[in-house]
């Protein structure tokens, strides 16, 4: 379960319109309306990317008056659906989905079975991306691609689909990059 | 062997601490008193400790002359004819280089850089780029701070992660570079070469990282850290340094070279293969030595009392990150293996438990430090005190660590929870990360302990670990310094 506290605010007067909040955002919570950036409260996961990127400073943090309480039981679905999600992804279902929420990836396995679709989705359901936004989004695309569903990159920049691991590592390029222990490295991920 | 006793041993004299919105909003935006002010903390020489370790040629508060020297000496061998008058040229640097030594030297490597290439080359459009990690906003506040925007006449920009990407065919696909680190016809990658993080990069490819960090979007940051393993991952930025997109537009490297002394000296090529085993041999030498004294530390406080996150705060001229896995030895490419994404696993318990924090770390005083980087794993692993509600409530606003709060307590005062800490922990040991270079801001009974078993450590390195990390590289024994 992650409690998030605060939500993201606009300062009206200071927004300048030019939406690089809109592009950032991890759960699409902002919207403009007439050049000014809104806040969709019931989205906004209290990251620090709007703030971080608006050029203005027309966004700052606000205490909610309730807070917002996410999270998914992975106890509730099938265990071994969960297992499989991971084992596709080459993922261990104990590692860490989100380290800002102490989120494990099995919840992210969870909440694609509850329905999650994309890294929006899996966010909304499970609480993750709303520190940091940077490790969760990759094991949010990996275990999405793991379950089998076709990930499609949002407008502009919110993530780009890259998502390339030890494990496609092409067996032809091995020999030319000697001394960085590619399959020794792959085998310290085996032993779990 | 050194023969200085602890009573000749003389105050400490702590790091510059930058203010910043991620750090703790007390009335100066400075903590009320510094560690090395506490009772009975003195400052530790390196020198004395280990006199072959490569000497500085600045240290913080230092004229910045032999920076300026150092760097035109530097860029004389490099071959800048690519670069015309009409190109556009970013510099490229990283937020941790304004962090070393209050920033200073760093400013006037790159402001040196600048004045070199524009009068070598004639080319008039030489712009600043400033990457961050995690605080979205500290490239705007070093800007303001060093004068930056004035330095490059307006062209200093900030380059985040989550920026406009832009795609870097590499030979596992496109990786994604910040399209505003690339706006230009040519780069310059102005970096430093301070061991930092051992853990993540365990000197391979050390040079070439930021193309896989700084410069990159998260997603490649994510592709480096959480999907190869922990020696695997130093490959990316290699892949990306090499690729014709970034070759293309690539002159030279220079670095800022660093030893627990401080500033050592200015390294720059137009290749940067030759760079990057210069600084392993630097860092094998000096900062082997210190990991090494480190690990002779059974039990201790620290405290956290600098500029930046603690896993990035220096004490002795070497990161906190250094002590708190100064157990494992990770020069050692054979060693128990770390990595981010790996890390992050938690094992069966009949594994071993890696990445832990050093169990020397009893507890930790947080006098004054930033968020602004994932790090429950410090308030998880041992004791920790914040000093001050400005400090609480930092701590309890910070999205990245959203339940650190509810796991640390809260002290009045330095010297309050300093006593806290002791009594808990029953050890009277005590070493700050306070910025300082050239000097160990650590408890009279500490720096007995650390005068003692430098020579331990000296030898071990000298006799054992250095032939073992230089046989892994490829290098020559005699080649070592």
């Amino acid at each position: 379960m992650v409690t998030i506290e605060f939500q993201a605010e606009v300062i009206p007067a200071a927004c300048t319109g030019c939406k690089k909040c809109v592009w950032v955002c991890p759960t699409e919570a902002i919207h403009m309306e007439d050049n000014i950036a809104i806040i969709n409260k019931a989205r906004c996961v209290s990251c620090q990317n709007c703030h971080g990127i608006c050029p203005d400073d027309a966004i700052f943090k606000e205490e909610r008056a309730e807070p917002l309480v996410l999270g998914v039981d992975y106890k509730s679905v099938d265990q071994d659906q969960i297992a499989e999600i991971c084992r596709n992804s080459n993922i261990h279902p104990m590692q860490w989905l989100c380290l800002c929420t102490a989120t494990r990836c099995r919840e992210g396995a969870a909440a694609i079975l509850q329905g999650a679709k994309t890294p929006e989705d899996i966010a909304l359901m499970t609480g993750v991306r709303s520190g940091c936004t940077v490790y969760c989004t990759m094991m949010s695309l990996r275990l999405l691609k793991g379950a089998g569903i076709e990930v499609v990159k949002p407008p502009k920049w919110r993530w780009y689909d890259t998502t390339q691991t030890l494990w496609e590592f092409p067996e032809e390029l091995k020999e030319t990059y000697e001394g960085y222990f590619l399959d020794e490295d792959k085998d310290v991920f085996r032993k779990f | 062997m050194s023969h200085i006793s602890v009573a000749e041993l003389k105050k400490a004299n702590p790091g510059y601490i930058r203010k910043s919105m991620y750090g703790p909003q007390t009335p100066t935006g400075l903590p009320a008193m510094r560690a090395a002010d506490l009772p009975g903390m003195v400052a530790l020489p390196v020198q004395e400790l280990f006199p072959d370790v490569p000497k500085a040629i600045y240290v913080e508060g230092d004229d910045l002359a032999p920076i300026r020297k150092a760097t035109e000496a530097a860029l004389a061998n490099v071959n800048m004819d690519m670069i015309k008058p009409r190109s556009t040229v970013n510099i490229l640097t990283s937020q941790y280089g304004f962090m070393i030594m209050g920033g200073w030297a760093y400013r006037e490597m790159v402001k040196t850089i600048k004045e070199v290439v524009e009068q070598r080359t004639g080319c008039e459009r030489v712009r600043l780029r400033i990457a961050t990690g995690f605080r979205l906003k500290e490239p705007e506040e070093i800007i303001e701070h060093y004068e930056l925007d004035k330095m490059f006449n307006g062209k200093a920009l900030p380059a985040l992660y989550i920026d406009q990407g832009i795609e870097i065919d590499t030979p596992i696909g496109p990786l994604m570079g910040i399209k505003r680190i690339y706006d230009a016809d040519f780069i310059i990658h102005a970096h430093h070469g301070e061991l930092r993080e051992l853990d993540m990069h365990r000197m391979i490819s050390r040079t070439m990282k930021p193309f896989s960090m700084s410069y990159a979007r998260f997603e490649t940051r994510c592709v480096h850290h959480m999907n190869f393993g922990p020696r695997s991952s130093n490959l990316i930025p290699r892949l990306i340094y090499e690729s014709p997109f970034v070759q293309k537009k690539f002159t030279f490297g220079i670095f800022m070279a660093a030893s627990p002394q401080g500033v050592t000296g200015i390294e720059a090529g137009n290749d940067l293969m030759p760079i990057d085993r210069k600084l392993a041999l630097l860092a094998f030498k000096s900062y082997g030595k210190i990991r090494e004294l480190y690990n002779e530390i059974k039990d201790c406080v620290c405290v956290m009392d600098g500029t930046g996150e603690p896993r990035y705060m220096v004490g002795g001229g070497t990161t906190f990150g250094n002590l708190t896995e100064a157990e494992l030895d990770l020069f050692d490419l054979d060693a128990v293996p770390v990595s981010l994404g790996f890390g992050l696993y938690q094992p069966p318990p009949t594994q071993p438990k890696l990445k832990a924090v050093n169990p020397a770390i009893r507890a930790l005083v947080m006098n004054h430090f930033w968020t602004g980087v994932p790090q429950m794993e410090l308030a998880t692993a041992c004791p920790m005190i914040l000093v001050g509600q400005e400090m609480a409530k930092l701590v309890a606003e910070d999205c990245m660590n959203i339940e650190m709060i509810k796991k640390v307590v809260t002290s009045d005062t330095l010297p309050n929870a300093l006593d806290f800490a002791k009594r808990i922990t029953g050890t009277d040991k005590v070493i700050a990360f306070d910025g300082a270079y050239g000097a160990i801001t650590c408890s009279e009974s500490l720096a007995e302990l650390l005068i003692k078993q430098a020579p331990v450590a000296d030898r071990r390195v000298e006799e054992e670990l250095m032939p073992k990390w230089l046989r892994q590289r490829g290098f020559d024994p005699s080649e070592a310094l």
